[in-house]
Protein backbone atom coordinates (compact mmCIF):
# COMPACT_ATOMS: atom_id res chain seq x y z
CA UNK A 1 0.00 0.00 0.00
CA UNK A 2 0.94 3.29 -1.03
CA UNK A 3 0.27 5.04 2.28
CA UNK A 4 0.50 7.29 4.53
CA UNK A 5 3.30 7.02 6.84
CA UNK A 6 0.47 8.59 9.44
CA UNK A 7 -1.64 5.65 9.48
CA UNK A 8 -1.42 1.74 10.66
CA UNK A 9 -3.05 -1.05 9.65
CA UNK A 10 -5.83 -2.47 11.45
CA UNK A 11 -4.63 -5.03 13.42
CA UNK A 12 -7.72 -7.47 13.49
CA UNK A 13 -7.23 -10.85 12.55
CA UNK A 14 -9.30 -13.85 11.90
CA UNK A 15 -12.84 -13.84 12.11
CA UNK A 16 -12.64 -10.46 14.09
CA UNK A 17 -11.56 -8.77 10.93
CA UNK A 18 -13.52 -5.58 10.39
CA UNK A 19 -15.75 -6.36 13.58
CA UNK A 20 -14.24 -2.97 15.30
CA UNK A 21 -15.38 -0.93 12.48
CA UNK A 22 -18.77 -2.38 11.52
CA UNK A 23 -19.66 -2.62 15.63
CA UNK A 24 -18.97 1.54 15.88
CA UNK A 25 -20.95 1.34 12.45
CA UNK A 26 -24.14 -0.12 13.88
CA UNK A 27 -23.18 1.05 17.30
CA UNK A 28 -23.76 4.34 16.02
CA UNK A 29 -27.20 4.04 14.46
CA UNK A 30 -28.13 3.28 18.00
CA UNK A 31 -26.31 6.48 19.47
CA UNK A 32 -25.45 8.87 17.47
CA UNK A 33 -29.15 8.92 16.44
CA UNK A 34 -32.38 9.81 17.99
CA UNK A 35 -33.21 6.06 17.94
CA UNK A 36 -31.60 5.55 21.39
CA UNK A 37 -33.73 8.38 23.51
CA UNK A 38 -36.97 7.76 21.03
CA UNK A 39 -36.69 3.86 22.81
CA UNK A 40 -35.97 5.33 26.40
CA UNK A 41 -39.15 7.49 26.15
CA UNK A 42 -41.52 4.93 24.77
CA UNK A 43 -40.42 1.89 26.77
CA UNK A 44 -39.61 3.97 30.12
CA UNK A 45 -42.48 5.77 29.74
CA UNK A 46 -45.16 3.12 28.58
CA UNK A 47 -43.88 0.75 31.92
CA UNK A 48 -44.39 4.29 33.89
CA UNK A 49 -47.83 4.93 32.81
CA UNK A 50 -48.94 1.22 32.88
CA UNK A 51 -47.21 0.36 36.27
CA UNK A 52 -48.42 3.85 37.09
CA UNK A 53 -51.78 2.98 36.23
CA UNK A 54 -51.62 -0.67 38.67
CA UNK A 55 -49.74 0.81 41.53
CA UNK A 56 -51.48 4.24 42.11
CA UNK A 57 -55.18 3.31 40.33
CA UNK A 58 -58.22 3.08 42.16
CA UNK A 59 -59.38 -0.36 40.87
CA UNK A 60 -56.24 -1.87 42.00
CA UNK A 61 -55.99 -0.25 45.37
CA UNK A 62 -54.35 -1.78 47.24
CA UNK A 63 -51.85 -3.50 44.47
CA UNK A 64 -50.91 -6.86 45.40
CA UNK A 65 -46.75 -7.83 44.90
CA UNK A 66 -47.95 -10.15 42.55
CA UNK A 67 -49.98 -8.12 40.23
CA UNK A 68 -47.15 -5.37 39.69
CA UNK A 69 -44.75 -8.05 38.82
CA UNK A 70 -46.73 -9.86 36.57
CA UNK A 71 -47.61 -6.28 34.49
CA UNK A 72 -44.10 -5.10 34.37
CA UNK A 73 -43.04 -8.75 33.01
CA UNK A 74 -45.31 -8.50 30.53
CA UNK A 75 -44.75 -5.32 29.32
CA UNK A 76 -41.67 -4.81 29.79
CA UNK A 77 -41.07 -8.45 28.48
CA UNK A 78 -43.32 -9.29 25.56
CA UNK A 79 -44.53 -5.85 23.82
CA UNK A 80 -40.74 -4.59 23.47
CA UNK A 81 -39.58 -7.80 21.64
CA UNK A 82 -42.44 -7.27 19.22
CA UNK A 83 -40.32 -3.90 18.62
CA UNK A 84 -37.34 -5.80 19.02
CA UNK A 85 -38.76 -7.99 15.65
CA UNK A 86 -39.83 -4.76 13.52
CA UNK A 87 -36.85 -2.66 14.08
CA UNK A 88 -34.18 -5.09 13.60
CA UNK A 89 -36.40 -7.67 10.80
CA UNK A 90 -34.26 -5.38 8.21
CA UNK A 91 -30.83 -5.56 9.94
CA UNK A 92 -29.66 -8.37 7.47
CA UNK A 93 -32.27 -8.99 4.68
CA UNK A 94 -32.72 -5.13 4.04
CA UNK A 95 -29.17 -4.74 3.68
CA UNK A 96 -28.78 -7.90 1.16
CA UNK A 97 -31.35 -6.10 -0.93
CA UNK A 98 -29.80 -2.91 -0.93
CA UNK A 99 -26.86 -3.81 -1.97
CA UNK A 100 -24.82 -2.55 0.95
CA UNK A 101 -23.46 -6.07 2.52
CA UNK A 102 -22.02 -6.45 -0.72
CA UNK A 103 -20.79 -3.32 -0.61
CA UNK A 104 -19.13 -3.48 2.96
CA UNK A 105 -18.32 -7.77 2.54
CA UNK A 106 -15.96 -6.32 -0.43
CA UNK A 107 -13.78 -4.40 2.26
CA UNK A 108 -11.50 -6.56 4.81
CA UNK A 109 -14.22 -7.69 7.14
CA UNK A 110 -15.35 -11.25 7.56
CA UNK A 111 -18.50 -12.15 7.16
CA UNK A 112 -19.23 -13.59 10.84
CA UNK A 113 -18.10 -9.92 12.13
CA UNK A 114 -20.75 -8.67 9.52
CA UNK A 115 -23.54 -10.53 12.09
CA UNK A 116 -21.82 -10.47 15.04
CA UNK A 117 -21.50 -6.82 15.32
CA UNK A 118 -25.14 -6.08 14.37
CA UNK A 119 -26.34 -8.59 17.42
CA UNK A 120 -23.61 -7.09 19.86
CA UNK A 121 -24.98 -3.39 18.44
CA UNK A 122 -28.79 -4.35 19.20
CA UNK A 123 -28.49 -6.38 21.84
CA UNK A 124 -26.40 -2.95 24.01
CA UNK A 125 -29.14 -1.06 22.52
CA UNK A 126 -31.95 -3.29 23.57
CA UNK A 127 -30.36 -4.08 27.16
CA UNK A 128 -29.81 -0.38 27.51
CA UNK A 129 -33.95 1.68 26.23
CA UNK A 130 -35.78 -1.36 26.63
CA UNK A 131 -34.87 -3.25 29.87
CA UNK A 132 -32.59 -1.48 31.84
CA UNK A 133 -34.11 1.07 31.94
CA UNK A 134 -37.34 0.88 32.07
CA UNK A 135 -36.67 -1.50 34.41
CA UNK A 136 -34.97 1.15 36.61
CA UNK A 137 -38.63 3.32 36.21
CA UNK A 138 -39.98 -0.13 37.37
CA UNK A 139 -38.13 -0.86 40.57
CA UNK A 140 -38.38 2.88 41.55
CA UNK A 141 -41.82 3.22 41.26
CA UNK A 142 -42.21 0.04 43.12
CA UNK A 143 -40.51 1.16 45.95
CA UNK A 144 -41.97 4.62 46.34
CA UNK A 145 -45.50 2.60 45.95
CA UNK A 146 -44.94 -0.42 48.11
CA UNK A 147 -42.52 0.88 50.51
CA UNK A 148 -40.28 -2.30 50.09
CA UNK A 149 -38.25 -2.40 47.04
CA UNK A 150 -37.70 -5.41 44.86
CA UNK A 151 -34.93 -7.57 46.09
CA UNK A 152 -31.93 -6.36 44.07
CA UNK A 153 -30.36 -9.31 43.20
CA UNK A 154 -33.38 -11.08 42.55
CA UNK A 155 -34.45 -8.10 40.34
CA UNK A 156 -30.86 -8.05 38.48
CA UNK A 157 -31.60 -11.77 37.45
CA UNK A 158 -35.51 -11.02 36.35
CA UNK A 159 -33.63 -8.31 34.10
CA UNK A 160 -31.26 -10.65 32.82
CA UNK A 161 -34.37 -13.07 32.03
CA UNK A 162 -36.39 -10.30 30.47
CA UNK A 163 -33.30 -9.81 28.17
CA UNK A 164 -33.23 -13.52 27.84
CA UNK A 165 -36.49 -12.98 26.11
CA UNK A 166 -35.85 -9.88 23.84
CA UNK A 167 -32.58 -11.80 22.87
CA UNK A 168 -34.14 -15.10 21.31
CA UNK A 169 -36.15 -13.24 19.13
CA UNK A 170 -33.30 -10.77 18.29
CA UNK A 171 -30.97 -13.87 17.33
CA UNK A 172 -34.66 -15.50 15.60
CA UNK A 173 -34.88 -12.23 13.75
CA UNK A 174 -30.99 -11.86 12.34
CA UNK A 175 -31.18 -15.18 11.81
CA UNK A 176 -34.30 -15.31 9.39
CA UNK A 177 -32.43 -12.52 7.52
CA UNK A 178 -29.94 -14.48 6.46
CA UNK A 179 -32.33 -17.42 5.48
CA UNK A 180 -34.61 -15.19 3.54
CA UNK A 181 -34.17 -12.90 0.92
CA UNK A 182 -37.61 -10.45 1.47
CA UNK A 183 -38.71 -9.04 4.54
CA UNK A 184 -41.83 -10.94 4.80
CA UNK A 185 -41.12 -14.07 6.36
CA UNK A 186 -38.41 -12.41 8.62
CA UNK A 187 -40.95 -10.34 10.52
CA UNK A 188 -43.93 -12.88 9.75
CA UNK A 189 -41.89 -15.86 11.27
CA UNK A 190 -41.03 -14.22 14.31
CA UNK A 191 -43.96 -12.07 15.02
CA UNK A 192 -46.43 -15.23 14.75
CA UNK A 193 -43.99 -17.20 16.56
CA UNK A 194 -43.94 -14.22 19.57
CA UNK A 195 -47.62 -13.80 19.53
CA UNK A 196 -48.83 -17.64 18.78
CA UNK A 197 -47.03 -18.86 21.96
CA UNK A 198 -50.06 -18.87 24.10
CA UNK A 199 -52.07 -21.01 21.73
CA UNK A 200 -49.57 -23.25 20.76
CA UNK A 201 -48.88 -24.03 24.61
CA UNK A 202 -52.62 -24.29 25.34
CA UNK A 203 -52.10 -27.20 22.40
CA UNK A 204 -48.95 -28.58 23.82
CA UNK A 205 -48.54 -27.91 27.33
CA UNK A 206 -44.88 -29.24 26.93
CA UNK A 207 -43.72 -26.68 24.89
CA UNK A 208 -44.09 -24.10 28.27
CA UNK A 209 -40.45 -25.24 28.64
CA UNK A 210 -39.41 -24.94 24.92
CA UNK A 211 -40.83 -21.41 24.22
CA UNK A 212 -39.41 -18.55 25.80
CA UNK A 213 -43.50 -17.35 26.53
CA UNK A 214 -43.65 -18.98 30.46
CA UNK A 215 -40.31 -16.36 30.83
CA UNK A 216 -42.50 -13.41 31.30
CA UNK A 217 -45.93 -14.65 31.10
CA UNK A 218 -47.88 -17.36 33.40
CA UNK A 219 -49.27 -19.48 31.32
CA UNK A 220 -52.02 -20.03 34.11
CA UNK A 221 -53.62 -18.90 37.23
CA UNK A 222 -50.58 -19.30 39.17
CA UNK A 223 -47.51 -17.40 38.86
CA UNK A 224 -45.73 -19.66 37.24
CA UNK A 225 -43.90 -16.99 35.06
CA UNK A 226 -39.88 -16.76 35.81
CA UNK A 227 -39.72 -12.77 35.97
CA UNK A 228 -42.96 -12.64 38.08
CA UNK A 229 -41.57 -15.59 40.30
CA UNK A 230 -37.85 -14.19 40.97
CA UNK A 231 -39.57 -10.46 41.87
CA UNK A 232 -41.96 -11.64 44.38
CA UNK A 233 -39.65 -14.23 45.71
CA UNK A 234 -41.34 -17.38 44.51
CA UNK A 235 -39.71 -20.55 43.34
CA UNK A 236 -43.03 -21.83 41.61
CA UNK A 237 -40.85 -21.66 38.19
CA UNK A 238 -38.94 -24.11 36.06
CA UNK A 239 -35.41 -23.16 34.88
CA UNK A 240 -35.50 -25.40 31.75
CA UNK A 241 -37.27 -22.47 29.66
CA UNK A 242 -33.91 -20.29 30.40
CA UNK A 243 -31.70 -22.85 29.15
CA UNK A 244 -33.77 -23.80 26.42
CA UNK A 245 -34.23 -20.18 25.17
CA UNK A 246 -30.64 -19.62 25.77
CA UNK A 247 -29.73 -22.57 23.89
CA UNK A 248 -31.80 -21.66 21.10
CA UNK A 249 -30.35 -18.19 20.66
CA UNK A 250 -26.80 -19.68 20.69
CA UNK A 251 -28.45 -22.20 17.64
CA UNK A 252 -29.69 -19.03 15.60
CA UNK A 253 -27.02 -17.51 15.87
CA UNK A 254 -24.65 -20.34 14.78
CA UNK A 255 -26.95 -21.01 11.87
CA UNK A 256 -26.86 -17.40 10.92
CA UNK A 257 -23.14 -17.27 10.77
CA UNK A 258 -23.32 -20.67 8.88
CA UNK A 259 -26.23 -19.51 6.22
CA UNK A 260 -24.54 -15.95 5.54
CA UNK A 261 -20.89 -18.02 5.36
CA UNK A 262 -22.84 -19.64 2.00
CA UNK A 263 -24.59 -16.35 0.70
CA UNK A 264 -23.01 -15.53 -2.25
CA UNK A 265 -23.49 -11.55 -2.89
CA UNK B 1 3.46 -5.43 -3.76
CA UNK B 2 4.14 -8.74 -3.54
CA UNK B 3 7.25 -8.92 -5.81
CA UNK B 4 7.39 -12.83 -5.57
CA UNK B 5 4.40 -13.14 -7.72
CA UNK B 6 4.78 -12.13 -11.72
CA UNK B 7 1.54 -11.48 -11.68
CA UNK B 8 -1.22 -9.29 -9.75
CA UNK B 9 -4.66 -11.32 -10.84
CA UNK B 10 -3.51 -14.85 -12.33
CA UNK B 11 -6.53 -17.17 -12.46
CA UNK B 12 -6.80 -20.62 -13.46
CA UNK B 13 -9.93 -22.38 -15.26
CA UNK B 14 -11.70 -19.91 -13.47
CA UNK B 15 -15.76 -21.20 -13.83
CA UNK B 16 -19.10 -19.95 -12.43
CA UNK B 17 -21.92 -22.03 -13.16
CA UNK B 18 -25.68 -20.56 -11.00
CA UNK B 19 -28.44 -23.42 -11.41
CA UNK B 20 -26.91 -25.50 -14.50
CA UNK B 21 -26.46 -22.57 -16.39
CA UNK B 22 -22.54 -21.95 -16.96
CA UNK B 23 -21.60 -18.01 -16.80
CA UNK B 24 -18.46 -18.18 -16.97
CA UNK B 25 -16.04 -20.94 -18.52
CA UNK B 26 -12.41 -22.01 -17.73
CA UNK B 27 -10.75 -18.22 -17.45
CA UNK B 28 -7.72 -17.76 -17.74
CA UNK B 29 -6.37 -14.31 -17.01
CA UNK B 30 -2.67 -12.92 -16.34
CA UNK B 31 -2.46 -9.14 -15.09
CA UNK B 32 0.32 -7.62 -14.52
CA UNK B 33 1.40 -5.13 -11.97
CA UNK B 34 1.02 -1.57 -12.20
CA UNK B 35 -0.72 -1.79 -15.83
CA UNK B 36 -4.23 -1.34 -16.72
CA UNK B 37 -6.32 -3.81 -18.31
CA UNK B 38 -9.41 -3.58 -19.90
CA UNK B 39 -12.33 -6.00 -19.19
CA UNK B 40 -14.72 -5.93 -22.06
CA UNK B 41 -17.58 -7.74 -22.84
CA UNK B 42 -21.55 -7.32 -23.50
CA UNK B 43 -24.26 -7.65 -20.96
CA UNK B 44 -23.82 -11.25 -19.38
CA UNK B 45 -20.55 -12.11 -20.80
CA UNK B 46 -19.36 -12.99 -17.03
CA UNK B 47 -17.93 -9.43 -16.46
CA UNK B 48 -19.07 -8.67 -12.87
CA UNK B 49 -19.08 -12.56 -11.87
CA UNK B 50 -15.18 -12.73 -13.00
CA UNK B 51 -15.20 -9.62 -10.55
CA UNK B 52 -16.84 -10.94 -7.56
CA UNK B 53 -14.77 -13.92 -8.00
CA UNK B 54 -11.50 -12.17 -7.71
CA UNK B 55 -13.49 -10.43 -4.20
CA UNK B 56 -14.42 -13.59 -2.70
CA UNK B 57 -18.12 -12.35 -2.81
CA UNK B 58 -18.89 -15.18 -4.87
CA UNK B 59 -17.46 -18.89 -4.89
CA UNK B 60 -15.94 -20.48 -8.31
CA UNK B 61 -17.53 -23.83 -9.15
CA UNK B 62 -14.40 -24.66 -10.97
CA UNK B 63 -10.67 -23.65 -11.17
CA UNK B 64 -9.05 -21.21 -9.34
CA UNK B 65 -8.16 -17.54 -9.11
CA UNK B 66 -4.77 -15.84 -7.14
CA UNK B 67 -4.89 -12.02 -6.46
CA UNK B 68 -1.67 -11.13 -5.21
CA UNK B 69 -0.48 -14.87 -4.60
CA UNK B 70 -3.26 -15.70 -2.23
CA UNK B 71 -6.30 -17.93 -2.60
CA UNK B 72 -9.60 -16.04 -3.41
CA UNK B 73 -11.56 -18.12 -1.34
CA UNK B 74 -9.53 -18.79 1.72
CA UNK B 75 -7.90 -15.74 1.84
CA UNK B 76 -10.62 -13.24 0.62
CA UNK B 77 -10.27 -11.13 3.69
CA UNK B 78 -6.69 -10.90 2.91
CA UNK B 79 -6.77 -10.06 -0.77
CA UNK B 80 -9.63 -7.42 0.24
CA UNK B 81 -7.24 -5.51 2.20
CA UNK B 82 -5.31 -4.27 -0.39
CA UNK B 83 -8.20 -3.51 -2.85
CA UNK B 84 -10.35 -0.74 -3.79
CA UNK B 85 -13.45 -1.98 -5.77
CA UNK B 86 -16.46 0.14 -7.03
CA UNK B 87 -19.22 -2.05 -8.01
CA UNK B 88 -21.48 -1.59 -10.83
CA UNK B 89 -24.27 0.04 -8.98
CA UNK B 90 -22.71 1.29 -5.96
CA UNK B 91 -24.87 1.27 -2.97
CA UNK B 92 -24.02 3.01 0.43
CA UNK B 93 -25.96 3.53 3.13
CA UNK B 94 -28.27 6.50 2.75
CA UNK B 95 -28.03 8.30 5.57
CA UNK B 96 -24.93 8.38 5.60
CA UNK B 97 -22.88 11.66 4.62
CA UNK B 98 -20.17 11.00 1.59
CA UNK B 99 -17.17 12.04 4.37
CA UNK B 100 -18.95 9.63 6.85
CA UNK B 101 -19.04 7.19 4.33
CA UNK B 102 -15.61 7.77 3.53
CA UNK B 103 -14.49 7.60 7.01
CA UNK B 104 -15.92 4.42 7.51
CA UNK B 105 -14.37 3.10 4.40
CA UNK B 106 -10.95 4.13 5.58
CA UNK B 107 -12.07 2.59 9.50
CA UNK B 108 -11.63 -1.03 7.42
CA UNK B 109 -8.10 -0.44 6.19
CA UNK B 110 -6.19 1.92 8.45
CA UNK B 111 -6.10 4.50 11.96
CA UNK B 112 -4.30 7.00 12.80
CA UNK B 113 -4.87 11.00 13.99
CA UNK B 114 -8.27 12.39 13.28
CA UNK B 115 -6.85 15.33 11.32
CA UNK B 116 -4.87 12.96 8.71
CA UNK B 117 -7.92 11.03 8.24
CA UNK B 118 -9.69 13.72 7.69
CA UNK B 119 -7.04 14.70 5.19
CA UNK B 120 -7.13 11.77 3.62
CA UNK B 121 -10.63 12.25 3.06
CA UNK B 122 -10.85 15.25 2.03
CA UNK B 123 -8.65 14.72 -0.77
CA UNK B 124 -10.46 11.77 -1.98
CA UNK B 125 -13.35 14.31 -1.89
CA UNK B 126 -11.58 17.04 -4.56
CA UNK B 127 -10.49 14.65 -6.63
CA UNK B 128 -13.45 13.51 -7.38
CA UNK B 129 -15.48 16.92 -7.35
CA UNK B 130 -17.44 15.89 -4.21
CA UNK B 131 -15.81 18.55 -1.24
CA UNK B 132 -19.06 21.07 -1.73
CA UNK B 133 -21.39 17.94 -1.16
CA UNK B 134 -19.57 16.25 1.33
CA UNK B 135 -21.95 16.56 4.19
CA UNK B 136 -24.94 16.01 2.20
CA UNK B 137 -26.90 12.53 3.14
CA UNK B 138 -25.88 10.00 0.47
CA UNK B 139 -29.77 9.79 0.00
CA UNK B 140 -30.22 12.88 -2.11
CA UNK B 141 -27.32 12.03 -4.65
CA UNK B 142 -27.51 11.38 -8.37
CA UNK B 143 -26.34 8.45 -10.01
CA UNK B 144 -23.19 10.28 -11.26
CA UNK B 145 -22.39 11.80 -8.00
CA UNK B 146 -22.79 8.30 -6.11
CA UNK B 147 -20.29 6.87 -8.93
CA UNK B 148 -17.93 9.76 -7.93
CA UNK B 149 -18.14 8.54 -4.32
CA UNK B 150 -17.61 5.14 -5.88
CA UNK B 151 -14.59 6.03 -6.77
CA UNK B 152 -13.56 7.67 -4.29
CA UNK B 153 -13.99 4.79 -1.95
CA UNK B 154 -12.30 2.86 -4.23
CA UNK B 155 -9.12 4.62 -3.42
CA UNK B 156 -9.17 6.18 0.54
CA UNK B 157 -7.10 3.02 1.14
CA UNK B 158 -4.39 3.77 -1.19
CA UNK B 159 -4.95 -0.06 -2.95
CA UNK B 160 -2.60 -2.03 -4.57
CA UNK B 161 -5.38 -2.80 -7.21
CA UNK B 162 -8.06 -0.93 -7.74
CA UNK B 163 -11.12 -3.25 -9.33
CA UNK B 164 -13.48 -0.71 -11.02
CA UNK B 165 -16.76 -2.30 -12.31
CA UNK B 166 -18.25 0.49 -15.12
CA UNK B 167 -16.62 2.90 -13.57
CA UNK B 168 -17.72 5.80 -16.05
CA UNK B 169 -21.25 4.27 -16.30
CA UNK B 170 -23.07 6.58 -15.30
CA UNK B 171 -20.69 10.02 -15.62
CA UNK B 172 -21.09 12.75 -18.42
CA UNK B 173 -18.52 13.30 -20.67
CA UNK B 174 -16.82 15.64 -18.26
CA UNK B 175 -16.87 13.34 -15.49
CA UNK B 176 -15.44 10.03 -17.42
CA UNK B 177 -13.08 12.35 -18.73
CA UNK B 178 -11.96 12.92 -14.78
CA UNK B 179 -12.16 8.99 -14.04
CA UNK B 180 -9.61 8.19 -16.91
CA UNK B 181 -7.10 10.92 -15.84
CA UNK B 182 -7.05 9.31 -12.79
CA UNK B 183 -6.72 5.79 -13.74
CA UNK B 184 -4.18 6.93 -15.43
CA UNK B 185 -2.45 8.97 -13.05
CA UNK B 186 -2.41 5.97 -10.19
CA UNK B 187 -1.04 3.84 -13.00
CA UNK B 188 2.70 4.45 -11.42
CA UNK B 189 1.26 3.48 -7.62
CA UNK B 190 -1.58 0.24 -8.38
CA UNK B 191 -2.41 -1.88 -10.94
CA UNK B 192 -5.83 -0.99 -12.41
CA UNK B 193 -8.34 -3.62 -13.40
CA UNK B 194 -11.45 -2.31 -15.06
CA UNK B 195 -14.79 -3.90 -16.89
CA UNK B 196 -16.36 -1.02 -19.51
CA UNK B 197 -18.80 -1.45 -22.44
CA UNK B 198 -17.36 2.25 -23.28
CA UNK B 199 -14.62 1.28 -25.92
CA UNK B 200 -13.26 4.78 -26.49
CA UNK B 201 -12.55 4.42 -22.46
CA UNK B 202 -10.27 1.27 -23.45
CA UNK B 203 -8.55 2.80 -26.67
CA UNK B 204 -7.79 5.79 -24.09
CA UNK B 205 -6.63 4.17 -21.34
CA UNK B 206 -5.79 0.29 -21.77
CA UNK B 207 -2.28 -1.68 -21.45
CA UNK B 208 -4.07 -4.36 -22.05
CA UNK B 209 -7.08 -5.86 -23.15
CA UNK B 210 -9.57 -8.69 -23.07
CA UNK B 211 -12.88 -9.40 -24.63
CA UNK B 212 -15.33 -11.80 -22.71
CA UNK B 213 -18.25 -13.44 -24.54
CA UNK B 214 -20.82 -16.03 -22.93
CA UNK B 215 -18.29 -16.86 -20.40
CA UNK B 216 -15.72 -17.53 -22.58
CA UNK B 217 -12.38 -14.66 -23.27
CA UNK B 218 -12.28 -14.69 -26.56
CA UNK B 219 -9.94 -12.30 -27.34
CA UNK B 220 -6.56 -11.06 -25.39
CA UNK B 221 -3.62 -8.79 -26.09
CA UNK B 222 -2.25 -5.55 -25.89
CA UNK B 223 -4.64 -2.50 -27.12
CA UNK B 224 -1.31 -1.81 -29.74
CA UNK B 225 -1.84 -6.02 -30.93
CA UNK B 226 -5.45 -5.71 -31.27
CA UNK B 227 -5.76 -2.46 -33.10
CA UNK B 228 -3.19 -3.68 -35.53
CA UNK B 229 -5.46 -6.13 -35.85
CA UNK B 230 -4.85 -10.06 -36.33
CA UNK B 231 -3.03 -9.67 -40.06
CA UNK B 232 -0.39 -7.98 -39.33
CA UNK B 233 0.23 -4.34 -40.87
CA UNK B 234 -1.96 -3.42 -43.53
CA UNK B 235 -1.51 -0.44 -46.04
CA UNK B 236 -4.47 0.77 -47.90
CA UNK B 237 -4.04 2.12 -51.72
CA UNK B 238 -5.53 3.72 -53.85
CA UNK B 239 -3.78 3.76 -57.38
CA UNK B 240 -4.79 5.64 -60.88
CA UNK B 241 -2.24 4.22 -64.44
CA UNK B 242 0.07 1.47 -64.92
CA UNK B 243 -1.14 -1.02 -61.90
CA UNK B 244 0.11 -4.39 -63.38
CA UNK B 245 3.74 -3.24 -64.09
CA UNK B 246 3.49 -1.36 -60.17
CA UNK B 247 2.17 -5.04 -58.67
CA UNK B 248 4.80 -6.62 -59.80
CA UNK B 249 7.57 -4.59 -58.28
CA UNK B 250 5.76 -4.02 -55.05
CA UNK B 251 5.54 -8.27 -54.95
CA UNK B 252 8.97 -8.63 -55.49
CA UNK B 253 10.37 -6.90 -52.04
CA UNK B 254 10.77 -9.00 -49.40
CA UNK B 255 9.11 -7.43 -46.81
CA UNK B 256 5.45 -7.56 -48.84
CA UNK B 257 3.52 -10.62 -47.43
CA UNK B 258 0.73 -9.83 -50.43
CA UNK B 259 -1.58 -7.35 -51.91
CA UNK B 260 -5.44 -8.07 -52.27
CA UNK B 261 -6.77 -6.16 -55.31
CA UNK B 262 -10.20 -4.35 -55.81
CA UNK B 263 -12.16 -1.79 -56.96
CA UNK B 264 -13.39 1.65 -56.00
CA UNK B 265 -15.16 4.73 -57.41
CA UNK B 266 -12.73 3.61 -60.47
CA UNK B 267 -9.74 3.88 -58.54
CA UNK B 268 -8.07 0.16 -58.16
CA UNK B 269 -7.77 -0.73 -54.63
CA UNK B 270 -4.95 -2.22 -53.01
CA UNK B 271 -4.41 -3.97 -49.33
CA UNK B 272 -1.06 -4.57 -48.88
CA UNK B 273 0.07 -6.70 -46.00
CA UNK B 274 3.61 -6.29 -44.84
CA UNK B 275 6.28 -8.41 -42.80
CA UNK B 276 8.47 -5.55 -41.78
CA UNK B 277 6.41 -2.05 -41.07
CA UNK B 278 9.75 -0.16 -40.70
CA UNK B 279 10.86 -0.89 -44.34
CA UNK B 280 7.27 -0.67 -45.57
CA UNK B 281 7.40 2.67 -43.69
CA UNK B 282 9.94 3.97 -45.42
CA UNK B 283 9.64 2.43 -48.98
CA UNK B 284 6.26 1.35 -49.83
CA UNK B 285 5.25 4.89 -50.86
CA UNK B 286 9.09 5.75 -52.76
CA UNK B 287 8.22 2.74 -54.75
CA UNK B 288 4.94 3.81 -55.67
CA UNK B 289 5.65 6.96 -56.95
CA UNK B 290 9.04 5.70 -59.05
CA UNK B 291 6.43 2.89 -60.77
CA UNK B 292 4.33 6.05 -62.38
CA UNK B 293 1.20 5.51 -61.04
CA UNK B 294 -1.43 7.75 -59.57
CA UNK B 295 -1.51 7.48 -55.77
CA UNK B 296 -4.82 9.00 -54.44
CA UNK B 297 -5.12 7.72 -51.20
CA UNK B 298 -2.41 5.95 -49.00
CA UNK B 299 -3.07 5.13 -45.54
CA UNK B 300 -2.19 2.58 -42.67
CA UNK B 301 -4.86 0.81 -41.65
CA UNK B 302 -5.90 0.58 -38.57
CA UNK B 303 -8.77 -1.06 -36.69
CA UNK B 304 -10.92 0.45 -34.17
CA UNK B 305 -11.36 -1.52 -31.13
CA UNK B 306 -15.33 -1.17 -31.71
CA UNK B 307 -14.44 -3.08 -34.79
CA UNK B 308 -12.49 -5.78 -33.17
CA UNK B 309 -15.58 -5.96 -30.79
CA UNK B 310 -18.33 -6.12 -33.01
CA UNK B 311 -16.24 -8.75 -35.05
CA UNK B 312 -15.90 -10.97 -32.19
CA UNK B 313 -19.48 -10.56 -30.63
CA UNK B 314 -21.03 -10.91 -33.60
CA UNK B 315 -19.09 -12.89 -35.85
CA UNK B 316 -18.82 -15.28 -32.95
CA UNK B 317 -14.84 -15.08 -33.09
CA UNK B 318 -14.37 -17.95 -32.13
CA UNK B 319 -12.17 -16.34 -34.54
CA UNK B 320 -10.04 -15.97 -31.52
CA UNK B 321 -6.55 -13.93 -31.45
Amino acid sequence: MAGNSAFALVQERGWRRGLGNMLRNEMGRWWKTRRWWVNCLIWGGSIGLILGGTLFGKANNPPTGEAAAIVYAIFAGLIPAVAVVIMTQGAVVGEKNDGTAAWVLSKPVTRPAFILSKLIANSLGVVATMVALPGVVAYTMVAVASGSPWNPVAFLAALAVIFLFDFFFLSLTLMLGTLFNSRGPVIGIALVLLLMQQYLIGMLPGLRYILPWNLVVPTGEQVDAVVPCLLVGSHNYSTVPILVVALASILFILVGLYRFNCEEF
Amino acid sequence: MDSSTPYVIETSNLGKTYKNIQVLNALNLKVQHNSIFGFLGPNGAGKTTTIKLLLGLIRPSSGSACVFGMDSVSQSVDIRARIGYLPQEPHFYEHMTARQTLIFTAGFFFKGPKKAIQERVDEMLELVGLDEKADRPIRTFSGGERQRLGIAQAQVNYPDLLILDEPAASLDPLGRRDVLDVMSRLRKYTTIFYSTHILDDVQRVSDTVVILNKGELVVEGSIEELLTGNKGVVYNIHLKGDIEAARTQVLSQPWVSGIITGQHNGDTTWQVSVTDPLAAEARLFKLLADSRVEVTEFRRMKYELEDIFVQVIEGGQNGRK
